[in-house]
């Protein structure tokens, strides 16, 4: 029993001349790890009293502490331990949000914005319709079109899937009309989207060397295909730019 | 001596839990924001119909392959698998022809196997449980000589939920030209 006092007290004095030069300039961290310490004896302590209390010589120096343990550690204890609660779960709601907002299927606003789904709809089919038609009559209107409409890689994808129509279209006297027939919204995403399309083709030559007068072409380099209209399906990246959403890349399924 | 010891003692008592007490309060109304924002993010209307539409695709895009997926040597697996992946009508027409057609494919010893190359939703109207699907299928079949040829299919699906599943109830090639090659 008296070991056990001793021991106490010898704690107690030590923790005294701890706490009392280091407090008052100590930061709220190192308080608070003092504070922690306190709180962990204060149980031992507050049995003791009663037999401490004839213990004349740490008396005066117990007795701020017998009165910080049974005031403040519950307080403080209970403040900190409900500001890290309520930090933790703000911290995890916060990344809950963040985690169901990023999500795939919201961050592709293709039918849930129905004005920006409709609005792409539109233009894109505009946009392949001008793209893949050709008038041998007309040839400056299709490089028009790809300067008004192309961007990017899409400038070089175009090129090549017609440079092979409209040779044929030249060397046939040829009009080569491509109508979009369906198109749908893939994704968008902020101020790019992706939308797959199928379109018709109809070529007619106006002085053919092959046996008919019509001849069809399907998508850029199927233009060996005949009869007189041909099916085509590609899939159209789009990009936003200045209002308009123009043509970044052409993807015809390796066709 | 007492006084020395008291005073600071005194004083720091009170910084110290108004401190506490104000991280408590700005902790509480961090917590208080991002709950809300949190069961808001979690109860969007947008959200919730944007699953929908992936739902729907991702179940006819499937199905759209399923049904152009044929082993003469595995017949009723595939034919089964056509049944469950449609609903209505075009799973009343399958029914009705499966036998017929069952027939016609073990006689060919034709293997088809389809791969999606991109699909949309055109339409999705998730309290009716309606959509419409577009489908960019390249469909390859293997004859019986080992002989294999591609073909691409530009799908037009309608789906239907049925038990919170979405099903094919419709089918077809888009049409060529005005007239339908499917």
């Amino acid at each position: 029993m008296s070991t056990t006092r001793h021991h106490i007290n010898r704690q107690r004095r030590r923790q005294a001349r701890e706490t009392r030069p280091a407090a008052p300039a100590a930061p709220a961290a190192g308080l608070e790890r003092t504070r922690g310490a306190t709180a962990v004896l204060e149980p031992t302590k507050t049995a003791d009293i009663a037999a401490t209390a004839d213990a004349p010589t740490v008396g005066d120096e117990r007795k701020p502490t017998r009165v910080r343990p049974r005031r403040r550690p519950p307080v403080l204890v209970l403040l900190c331990a409900l500001t890290v609660l309520l930090g933790g779960f703000a911290g995890w709601a916060h990344a809950e949000a963040e985690g169901l907002r990023s999500e795939p299927a919201r961050s592709n606003t293709a039918l849930t914005d129905l004005a920006r789904t409709s609005e792409i709809k539109g233009q894109v089919t505009k946009a392949v319709d001008r793209l893949f038609s050709y008038d041998h009559a007309d040839p400056g209107a299709l490089d028009k079109a790809a300067k008004e409409l192309l961007t990017g890689k899409a400038v070089g994808q175009h090129r090549e899937l017609l440079a092979d129509v409209r040779e044929r279209a030249d060397a046939q006297k040829a009009v080569l009309t491509t109508t979009v027939t369906e198109s749908a919204v893939e994704r968008i995403d902020g101020d790019r989207a992706r939308v797959l399309v199928y379109a018709d083709q109809s070529s007619v030559a106006t002085r053919g060397d092959k046996s008919g007068t019509k001849e069809a072409a399907g998508d850029g380099n199927a233009a060996q295909d005949e009869g007189v209209y041909a099916a085509a399906m590609l899939a159209v990246d789009v990009v936003r730019r200045d209002g308009r959403w123009l043509v970044s890349a052409l993807d015809t399924f390796g066709r | 001596m007492k006084s020395a010891v008291r005073l600071p003692d005194v004083g720091r008592f009170r910084p110290l839990t108004a401190l506490a007490l104000a991280l408590t309060l700005v902790a509480g109304g961090f917590a208080a924001w991002a709950g809300q924002d949190w069961y808001r993010a979690a109860h969007d209307d947008r959200a919730a119909y944007a699953a929908e539409r992936d739902a729907a695709l991702s179940a006819g895009e499937q199905a759209v392959q399923n049904l152009n997926t044929l082993d003469h040597r595995e017949l009723k697996r595939g034919l089964d698998l056509w049944a469950s992946s449609t609903t209505g009508e075009l799973h009343e027409q399958l029914a009705a022809g499966r036998d017929e057609f069952a027939t016609q494919v073990k006689e060919a010893r034709t293997v088809s196997t389809a791969r999606v190359l991109s699909g949309a939703v055109t339409e999705l109207d998730d309290r009716a449980g309606r959509a419409r699907v577009l489908v960019a299928l390249r469909v390859t079949v293997e004859a019986a000589d080992g002989a294999k040829t591609d073909k691409d299919s530009r799908m037009l699906g309608e789906l239907t939920r049925t038990d919170g599943r979405w099903k094919l109830s419709a089918l077809g090639q888009a049409p060529v030209g005005g007239t339908s090659t499917g």
